[in-house]
Parts: C-alpha cells; structure tokens; sequence
C-alpha cells in the first residue's frame, strides 16, 4: 500500500489528475489534501501534468511510512512500497 | 500554537556595508527610482576606532527602508580578503556552491506583474539587467545583484495565498522540528512524519474567517 499527499492548490490539480489516470490508483481527500493511494506503485508522468519546474518539484506533501520515492525527476514521480 | 499576539509592522530597515556610495545611488535612486529619505552622517566615536560614517536610507515602498553605511577612509579590504563569490560583506571561495552564496537575499514586493516587467524595463537598461526572471510555485521573481554584489530580488504573487498553504506551512514545520530532533535528518523521514501529521490534523481542520478556501 503506498499513499501521497498532495496540497489541494490550483498548481497541484494537474498532478492529481494525472495520478487518477492510473486504473490502479485511487484520488481521495483528506482536509485540503489530495490523497491517492494504490496497492503498489504510484507512478505520475510529469509531462501529463504540464507542471512548472518549481511546481512539480515541490508538489508532494507526504508520502506514508508503507511506501517512499524512488523517482523525483524530469520524468516521472514514483512511490514505490517501502 | 501560536497564542502570543503579533504586534510587529514589517521591516524597518535593513542595512548593508557599501564601499562605492555613488554607485549604490545610481543603482537604487536613479535606476530603480527608490526615493532617499533619511540619511545620518556622524564623526566617528568610541573605543573601536571607528570611522566617521553617512548612513543613508532608501524608500522600498511601504514605508519599509533599504539603508547602506559609507565609512570614509575605508575599502573592501575592511572585510577581509576578497571573495571570489559573494558580495562586499560576504566573501566566499569558488569552491562554495551558488546556491549557499545567493541564499541570503533581500526580496522586494511588487503588487503585479506589469509593476514586475516595469522595474525589469529599468534594470535592463542600467549596468545592472536582470540576470534571471523565474516563476517559482506561486511567485515570480526578477534577480540581478546591486553594485555591492548583494544579490537583489523583486517579486510577486501569482496568486494569492490560500489557508490551507497555511495549515501545510504549519505542518511542515512541526515535522521538521521532529525530524531534526532525530539523527540524520532527511527529506523523506519529513514527507512520512508530514504524512502522519496530515492523517492526524488534516480531516478536521477548517479554513479561518469567511473567506471560502480557493
Ligand atoms: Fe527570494
């Protein structure tokens, strides 16, 4: 199971939608977070998100113990189970 | 947390060594068209041998004041050897990373972007143009460094800040205080303590004052 949370600010919508576009992974909230959880990896491709550089490097709020990144790049944004 | 009352009003004044007076006049009277409006020009006095001084002060808008000391008799060997990076007051070797040199800097607010590409106009035209123009997450910044070598930043909001940034800026602290409270503090030991943090505050938070979160 791995979960990321992400702030709900109009630079970050892209970034959940792009995360919802995985059949695997599910978008819920929490308060003023998105959070979306899957089985296994998260996996969010940076160019469908569109963000900005500083945007998509600073996009994640947390990340739960049962999973961490293993990829913050230009590419991609992975969370893999710990 | 935070239950004392907050009674400061901005900056006053912020001050900085200058060892070439005409130039940081030119720079921030005439360039950027920063009014002057105090200046203190005193005899040396006390036991450090000190030189006499003019201390001059420069409008940032707001009633917020740039000042500069202009010690007569000196240069920048006062502060040491020269740096090959930094400014008159910072010294640092070409070793040092860029980032730990521009770290410390002064930003000046500007209201709009139009207000932002003014000041661009005026320092593209002077001997200082603008070196980078970047939007950060919610900001955009125009940077160049004044004829002290401060690295100087005028910047605005793209948007305005939302209370739930707040609440995240609040998180994000308390994880960080834990997280350094520990050995080897790292950027993913924050995001799983900030996880927790948002698991446990998050649910039943609720936007302060009327204003509808955006
Ligand atoms: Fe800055």
């Amino acid at each position: 199971m791995t979960e990321l949370y992400i702030l709900d600010v109009p630079e970050n919508t892209a970034v959940a939608k792009a995360a919802a576009e995985d059949p695997a992974a599910t978008v819920g909230q929490v308060g003023p977070y998105f959070v979306i959880s899957a089985e296994g990896p998260i996996v969010i491709d940076r160019r469908a998100t569109g963000c900005r550089h500083a945007v998509w490097y600073s996009c994640v709020a947390g990340v739960a113990r049962t999973g961490r990144i293993t990829q913050h790049d230009k590419d991609a944004l992975r969370v893999e189970p710990a | 947390m935070t239950e004392l009352d907050h009674r400061v009003r901005g900056v006053d004044h912020v001050a900085f060594p200058t060892f070439d007076p005409a130039a940081t006049v030119r720079f921030y009277r005439d360039v950027l068209g920063f009014p002057v409006v105090h200046s203190i020009c005193a005899a040396g006095w006390g036991p450090e041998d000190h030189p006499d001084f003019i201390h001059f002060f420069f409008d940032i808008g707001n009633d917020d004041r740039i000042a500069f000391f202009y010690y007569f008799g000196t240069d920048p060997s006062l502060g040491g050897p020269e740096g090959a990076k930094g400014d008159v007051h910072g010294r640092f070797g070409a070793d040092v990373p860029e980032y730990f040199v521009r770290s410390r800097h002064l930003a000046i607010h500007v209201e709009n972007e139009e207000d932002l590409l003014e000041y661009r106009r005026r320092l593209d035209a002077s001997d200082w143009p603008v070196e980078m123009q970047i939007q950060h997450e919610t900001i955009e910044s125009i940077y160049t460094h004044d004829p002290n070598g401060y690295f100087f930043e005028i910047t605005r909001a793209m948007r305005p800040v939302t209370p739930q940034e707040d609440l995240d800026a609040a998180l994000t602290i308390d994880a960080l205080l834990d997280v350094v409270a520990q050995p080897e503090p790292t950027f993913g030991k924050l995001l799983a303590r900030k996880a927790e943090l948002i698991v446990e505050r998050a649910p039943g938070w609720e936007p302060v004052g009327s204003e509808p979160a955006r």
